[in-house]
């Protein structure tokens, strides 16, 4: 489903990002990436949804070799591809329902199953209530529901989550990451990069450890 | 679903404007400022090349004959020339009426032509085209006159029409120059403006490719709306030149006086309808530049 070949990224000047990192993950599983700021988490996954390029070795992504995709053909793999980040990327001028939905838009699908979809997700993360508001009057655990939300309305085969619980508190913690298990049950294959040790001692899912841009463990 | 991709990129970008009104209003007399400069310039220029192209219209033929052609062989000849069907009007100036009108020019010192032993002036036929030449036709014409029986010499202004010619070529080159610049210097002034509203919705355009949207479907609202916000600003041209067409030029007319009987060019609909094609297209193109660049940052 997803297998990097001997990756290497650097920037120019700089010490390697992530340096021959080989891995391999299968469809449906749930995967924690793990290590210390800076140990190079955010930059696989970037590679992954393509905002990058590795400066060596390969990247397969659901049979697409990622190195090698045309830039045009880089939108219909991310349609297959749900991401969530730290900082939620909501658009402020746009209601919750709205944000659901805008993967959606880009289908080209009806303004009336955009909403059906929408509201369904919504529903799922236990905010139908809030379809009408801004996402600026949400707690942060609410807007990390709706971007998770967002990033599954299209039920994506692969869910990428960069550091989802790193604004919340930790009442929120536990909430939102059952939304990502309950993703997995349903056969999405999820990937969530982390540095909280606390997370992954108390659920215990396959682990894999970068430090300085190497792979350290995999267990 | 390109219907309602269609629909929905319109409204979202009627909305985008609606949402962000000052960059919107930036962008819109950006445009409307550029195309009124623009259009006010071209607009003058065609003012120009009419004042000077009636100039050389004005441009009448002398043929002085043979002196010792008589007063029945000239008129003879005019009426051969008025004859030939090219539209002209022939008038025969005898030695004497010659004589006469250039004491009358001379003043006081008309007089002086008395002492003349004998009337040194040629008989001679003023031509005047009933329908104004130009330049080339009143060349050719003075050939074929030239080559008449008793016509020694043909005048009609050759230096000055030269001149005219040569001014009519210098405003062309420099109207197509200007132009060329005052229409770089607005799509370029457009295209900064545009960018910093698009820069202010990077945030949109990052999520935009997050999910899944191609550089085509991004791209796409932000050209409707350069598109938009161009017709609206070729409007507030459009309104800004017809103000000023009612309100200045008939003062400015007076002041400066097109004596030659041409009138500033007036902005006609057809006028108004290219001005917001030019501002639809500049509000497109700006867009289109603005966001390829941010989409290749």
């Amino acid at each position: 489903m997803i297998q990097l070949f001997h990756v290497r990224k650097e920037y120019t000047g700089d010490a390697p990002v992530l340096d021959d990192v080989t891995l391999r993950i299968e469809k449906g599983e749930f995967v924690w990436l793990t290590g210390p700021s800076g140990a190079g988490k955010s930059t696989l996954l970037r590679l992954l949804f393509c905002a990058e390029q590795p400066t060596s070795g390969q990247i397969i992504v659901g049979g697409h070799n990622v190195g090698r995709l045309p830039q045009a053909a880089v939108p219909y793999l991310r349609r297959n591809i749900g991401v969530v980040f730290q900082d939620f990327k909501l658009l402020d001028n746009r209601t919750v329902l709205e944000n659901v939905g805008y993967a959606l838009e880009v289908l080209g699908a009806s303004d009336a199953d955009i909403r059906d979809r929408a509201r369904k997700r919504l529903s799922q993360v236990g905010l139908s209530h809030k379809a009408a508001s801004l996402p600026r009057s949400l707690s942060g655990g609410e807007q990390q529901r709706v971007a998770i939300a967002r990033a599954l309305v299209n039920e994506p085969t692969i869910l990428l989550a960069d550091e989802p619980t790193g604004n919340l508190d930790p009442s929120l913690t536990e909430s939102t990451l059952q939304l990502l298990f309950d993703a997995n049950a349903r056969g999405t294959t999820v990937i969530v990069a982390t540095h909280d040790r606390g997370l992954l001692q108390r659920w215990h899912r396959r682990t894999v450890g970068l430090s300085a841009g190497k792979l350290v463990f995999d267990a | 679903m390109i219907a309602h991709a269609a629909s929905r990129l319109f409204r979202r970008a009627a909305v985008n404007l609606w949402r962000a009104p000052l960059p919107s209003l930036v962008s819109v007399l950006t445009i409307g400022l550029s195309l009124f400069i623009g259009a006010s310039f071209v607009l003058g220029l065609l003012t120009a090349r009419a004042l000077v192209t009636s100039w050389g219209a004005e441009a009448n033929l002398t043929l002085y004959l043979d002196p010792g052609a008589t007063d029945a062989q000239a008129r003879a000849l005019a009426e051969q020339i008025g004859a030939q069907g090219q539209g002209l009007e022939v008038r025969y100036v005898d030695p004497a009426t010659a004589l006469q009108r250039l004491r009358g020019d001379l003043g006081e010192l008309g007089p002086a032509l008395d002492g003349l032993p004998e009337n040194p002036l040629p008989p001679s036929l003023e031509i005047i085209p009933r329908e104004p030449l130009q330049a080339v036709g009143l060349r050719v014409l003075a050939a074929q006159l030239g080559q008449l029986p008793f016509v020694q010499d043909v005048e009609y202004g050759r230096e000055w029409l030269d001149k005219l010619e040569a001014l009519g070529r210098g405003l062309r080159a420099f109207g197509a120059g200007a132009l060329l610049a005052v229409v770089a210097a607005a799509l370029l002034v457009v295209a900064n403006t545009i960018r910093l509203a698009v820069y202010a919705r990077r945030d949109e355009i990052e999520i935009m490719k997050l999910v899944g949207a191609t550089d085509r479907y991004v791209r796409a609202p932000f050209l409707i709306e350069g598109a938009l916000q161009g017709v609206l600003g070729a409007a507030l041209a459009v309104g800004g030149i017809a103000a000023v067409q009612h309100w200045l030029l008939p003062r400015a007319s007076q002041a400066f006086a097109f004596a030659a009987g041409v009138s500033a060019m007036h902005l006609v609909p057809l006028h108004a309808l290219a001005i917001l094609g030019a501002g639809a297209l500049v509000g497109f193109l700006g867009s289109w530049i603005a966001v390829a660049r941010f989409l290749k940052a």
